[in-house]
C-alpha cells in the first residue's frame, strides 16, 4: 500500500531533483542575492535592500533595453507567425515534388545559430553587402537603429523558421481528412477550407508556436550578441543582452541578479498566461 | 552477451575520459587560454609547436593551447572558472587591457613580477602599459597601438601628406572627399566614430600627458574621479573633431570601416596597428596603403599613442610558467610573431639585429607604427575602467549627438562625465569602498 502511494513521487523524483538543482535553487539564490551587496569576487559585504533594483531602473540604458525588447517582440511575432504559417499552409498537401519545398523550408534547422549569424552579418555588412546587391539598395544596414533592428528580426525569423514550420506542417497533416473531403464535396474551395476548417483545427499548435516565438523574443540575446553587438549606439540592446553585459562583461553580479530575478518573474507570467489559455480550451 | 557488450560500449567513453586525464608524470603541462584565430591563430600554434619541440622538450614542459574565443570571452571564462572552481583555471591566459581592472583585484592572479620572468629586454612603454600598484600585472605579448591608415595613392594624386593635426585634417578633408552630381558624398575623408580606444590617444596625448580618470587612468589604486571633464581635454577634442566633421566629409559609421576603406569610399581611418596585414590583404593592391602617426588634437597634444593589445596573465606559480613567458617574449619568438601577424616586436634586443632591420625595410608601413610608439611618452597608458563596454558605446553616442544632432559640447561632456563617474561609483560601492 505504502509502495503504491510512494510510486508517483518516486517517478517524479528524478525530474524534481534536476529542477531543484538547476532551476529552483539557483533562482531562489539569485532572488536573495539581488537584495544584497556582493563584491565581484563573490564576497558578501552588506544588505542592499532595493538599491540594486533602484540603480537598474535609474539606468537609461536598461529602460531603453526594455523598449528595444518590446519593439523586437512587436516586429518579430507577427512576421514570424505570418511567414511560417504561410509556408506550412502552402505545402500542407502532399504533392509530387513537395518534398523539395519541405526540405528547403526546414533546412534552417540544420545549421547552427552562430553560423547563420556569421552569414547574416556578411549579408548586411557595409555598402557592398549582398542584400544591397540583390535589391539594388545603397544603405548601411547595421549603421542605423531602424535597419539594424530589421536585420535582427530577419535573422531571428530565419532561426525559428525551421522548427515552427515542422510543428505547423505536422499539425496540418494530422487534420481529419474526412472533414476536408466533406467540405470539398460540398464545393468548398482551397482557401475557404484553409480558413474555415484547417486553421481552426490547428489552432492549438499555432498557439504553441506563437508562445515559443514569444519566449524566444522576450529572451533574445544570442542573435544580438552575434549580429549587432547591441549597436549601433546601443540601439539593439535587449534586456537579456543588457543582462549579459552587466553580469558577465562588467561582473556586476548584483545588478545581474536583479535583472535575472525580474526576467524569471516575467517569463513565469507568460507561462501562466499560456497555461491559462490552454485550460480555457 | 548482447547486454554485456552494450554495457561495455557505454563505459568506453568513461575510460577514454579518465585516460585523457592522466598525464605523463615527468612532463609538466602548461595550459594557455588564448584568443588568436585565423592567421594569427596559426602563427600562435607555430610558436607553441616550436616551444614543445625545442625548449619545452629539453625542460620537460609542454604547452597545451586552447582557443577560447575573443579576448573578452577569455576574460569571462577566466572569471567564471575562478568563481566556481579555481583548479579549472588555466596556467596562463592571453587577455587584453579590458581584463586589467578585474585582474588587478583578483587574488588568484600571479603577477608577471611574481613569476620571476625576465623583463629587462621588453620595450618600456609595453611594460608601462601593464604597470600597476601590484607591479607588472602580466607579460606583454601581442602589442599594438592606434595607427592612422590612409589611401596613399589618393593622397599622392592630390599632392597631400598625411595630416599632422586634426585642424590640418579638416583643411584638407574637402580635397580628399568627393561628391557625385546630385551632391551625395561618394568618398569620405574619414570614416568611423572615436571611442574609448581612440580617446585613449586623443585625450591621453593632450599637454604631453593627460589622464582620463585619476589613479593614473586606474592603474595605481581604484579610480575615484573622472578627469577629462574638469581638465577640459574631452571638450578640446570634441571642438576639433566637430570642426573636422563639419567639413561634411566624415562618415559616422561604427562597423565595416575597413571594408569602406578597402573599397575606396573613405580616404582614411584609424585602426589598431595589428590590423596592418589584414588591411593590406583586404585592399589587395587596389591602391597603396599608407600609415602615419595619429593626428594630434592640437599642437600641444604631443604625448603620442599608448600601447594596447594583449598580454599573458598567469594564474599558477609552477616554474614552467616563467620559462613559457620568457619564450613568448624572446627575440626569436617576437620577430616571428611580428612578421606573421603585424603585432609589434617588443623585445628591444631585436632592434639592432639585421633580420629585424631587413623586416622593417621590407614593411615600411610597419616601421611607422614602431616609430610612433618609440617616440610616444611611455606614461601615456590605456584606461582601466569598470563597465568598459558600456562606456565604449556611450562615447560613440555622445560624439554622434554632437556631430549629427547638434547637441552642445558642454552637454556631451557632462553626460559623459556622469556616465563614467557613475560606473566608477558603482564599482566602488560594489566592492565596499
Amino acid at each position: 500500500m505504502i509502495k503504491k502511494k510512494a510510486e508517483p513521487y518516486l517517478l517524479i523524483l528524478p525530474a524534481l531533483v534536476l529542477a531543484l538543482a538547476f532551476y529552483i535553487v539557483p533562482f531562489l539564490r539569485s532572488v536573495i542575492f539581488s537584495f544584497l551587496r556582493i563584491t565581484q569576487g563573490g564576497e558578501l559585504i552588506g544588505i542592499a535592500g532595493l538599491d540594486n533594483y533602484r540603480s537598474l531602473f535609474a539606468d537609461r540604458a536598461f529602460l531603453s533595453s526594455i523598449w528595444h525588447t518590446l519593439l523586437f517582440v512587436l516586429l518579430f511575432i507577427p512576421v514570424n507567425t505570418f511567414l511560417t504559417l504561410s509556408a506550412a499552409a502552402l505545402t500542407r498537401r502532399k504533392r509530387k515534388h513537395g518534398a523539395i519545398f519541405e526540405f528547403i523550408f526546414f533546412s534552417p534547422l540544420a545549421v547552427s545559430l552562430s553560423a547563420y549569424a556569421a552569414i547574416f552579418s556578411e549579408m548586411f555588412r557595409g555598402r557592398v553587402s549582398i542584400i544591397n546587391r540583390i535589391f539594388s539598395l545603397d544603405m548601411l544596414w547595421l549603421e542605423s537603429p531602424e535597419s539594424a533592428m530589421v536585420a535582427l528580426v530577419a535573422l531571428s525569423v530565419f532561426l525559428d523558421f525551421g522548427l515552427d514550420y515542422i510543428l505547423l506542417l505536422s499539425a496540418f497533416r494530422t487534420v481529419d481528412r474526412s472533414m476536408i473531403e466533406a467540405a470539398e464535396i460540398d464545393g468548398c474551395g482551397s482557401l475557404s477550407t484553409l480558413f474555415h476548417i484547417e486553421l481552426p483545427a490547428i489552432r492549438n499548435m499555432l498557439l504553441v508556436t506563437i508562445f515559443l516565438a514569444l519566449k524566444d523574443a522576450v529572451l533574445i540575446s544570442a542573435p544580438v550578441m552575434l549580429l549587432t553587438e547591441g549597436g549601433p549606439y546601443r540601439s539593439t540592446e535587449t534586456i537579456m543582452y543588457y543582462y549579459y553585459l552587466e553580469a558577465f562583461r562588467s561582473s556586476n553580479l548584483q545588478k545581474g541578479r536583479a535583472i535575472s530575478s525580474l526576467m524569471v518573474v516575467l517569463s513565469a507570467l507568460i507561462v501562466t498566461l499560456m497555461g491559462r489559455r490552454r485550460n480555457d480550451e | 552477451m548482447k547486454r554485456t557488450v552494450l554495457v561495455l560500449l557505454m563505459l568506453l567513453p568513461l575510460f577514454t575520459i579518465s585516460a585523457g586525464g592522466s598525464r605523463e608524470s615527468d612532463v609538466s603541462v602548461i595550459t594557455i587560454w588564448h584568443s588568436n584565430s585565423g592567421r594569427v591563430g596559426q602563427a600562435f600554434d607555430t610558436l607553441v609547436d616550436t616551444f614543445n619541440d625545442g625548449i619545452g622538450k629539453e625542460n620537460g614542459i609542454r604547452i597545451e593551447a586552447i582557443y577560447q574565443g575573443a579576448a573578452n570571452d577569455v576574460l569571462t571564462k577566466v572569471k567564471a572558472a575562478a568563481q566556481e572552481d579555481r583548479s579549472t583555471l588555466p596556467d596562463i591566459a592571453q587577455m587584453d587591457a579590458t581584463a586589467a581592472l578585474d585582474m588587478k583585484s583578483a587574488d588568484y592572479l600571479i603577477t608577471a613580477d611574481e613569476t620571476g620572468a625576465d623583463t629587462s629586454c621588453i620595450m618600456p612603454s609595453a611594460l608601462k602599459a601593464l604597470d600597476s600598484d601590484r607591479g607588472l600585472l602580466a607579460m606583454p605579448f601581442n602589442c599594438s597601438s592606434l595607427l592612422f591608415y590612409y589611401n596613399k595613392t589618393l593622397f599622392d594624386e592630390k599632392g597631400l601628406e598625411a595630416p599632422r593635426t586634426l585642424d590640418e585634417f579638416a583643411s584638407i578633408a574637402p580635397e580628399l572627399g568627393e561628391k557625385d552630381s546630385s551632391g551625395n558624398v561618394v568618398r569620405y575623408a574619414f570614416s568611423g566614430v572615436p571611442t574609448t580606444y581612440e580617446l585613449g590617444t586623443f585625450i591621453g596625448a593632450q599637454n604631453g600627458l593627460s589622464y582620463m580618470i585619476d589613479a593614473e587612468n586606474g592603474h595605481f589604486g581604484v579610480p575615484e574621479k573622472v578627469l577629462f571633464g574638469e581638465e577640459g581635454t574631452f571638450r578640446n577634442f570634441l571642438e576639433h573633431w566637430k570642426a573636422l566633421y563639419d567639413t561634411g566629409y566624415v562618415s559616422n559609421i561604427t562597423s565595416g570601416v575597413r571594408d569602406e576603406f578597402a573599397a575606396g569610399r573613405t580616404a582614411s581611418m584609424l585602426a589598431s596597428s595589428s590590423n596592418l596585414s589584414t588591411v593590406i590583404a583586404t585592399v589587395a593592391g587596389r591602391f597603396e596603403v599608407g600609415t602615419a602617426f595619429v593626428p594630434m588634437v592640437d599642437e600641444e597634444a604631443t604625448g603620442g599613442v599608448n600601447i594596447g593589445g594583449g598580454a599573458l596573465f598567469s594564474f599558477s606559480s609552477e616554474p614552467g610558467v616563467k620559462t613559457v613567458l620568457e619564450f613568448f617574449t624572446s627575440p626569436e619568438s617576437q620577430l616571428y610573431w611580428a612578421e606573421a601577424t603585424g603585432y609589434m616586436a617588443i623585445n628591444t634586443e631585436l632592434y639592432e639585429t639585421d633580420e629585424y632591420k631587413q623586416f622593417l625595410s621590407e614593411n615600411p608601413q610597419f616601421e611607422v607604427a614602431m616609430e610612433q610608439t618609440l617616440s610616444s611618452n611611455p606614461e601615456v597608458v590605456g584606461i582601466w575602467l569598470p563597465s568598459a563596454y558600456q562606456i565604449y558605446y556611450s562615447f560613440q553616442s555622445e560624439i554622434r549627438a554632437v556631430t549629427e544632432s547638434g547637441k552642445s559640447i558642454d552637454d556631451a561632456v557632462s553626460a559623459m562625465e556622469s556616465i563614467v563617474q557613475g560606473a566608477i561609483d558603482e564599482y566602488r560601492n560594489q566592492n565596499g569602498l
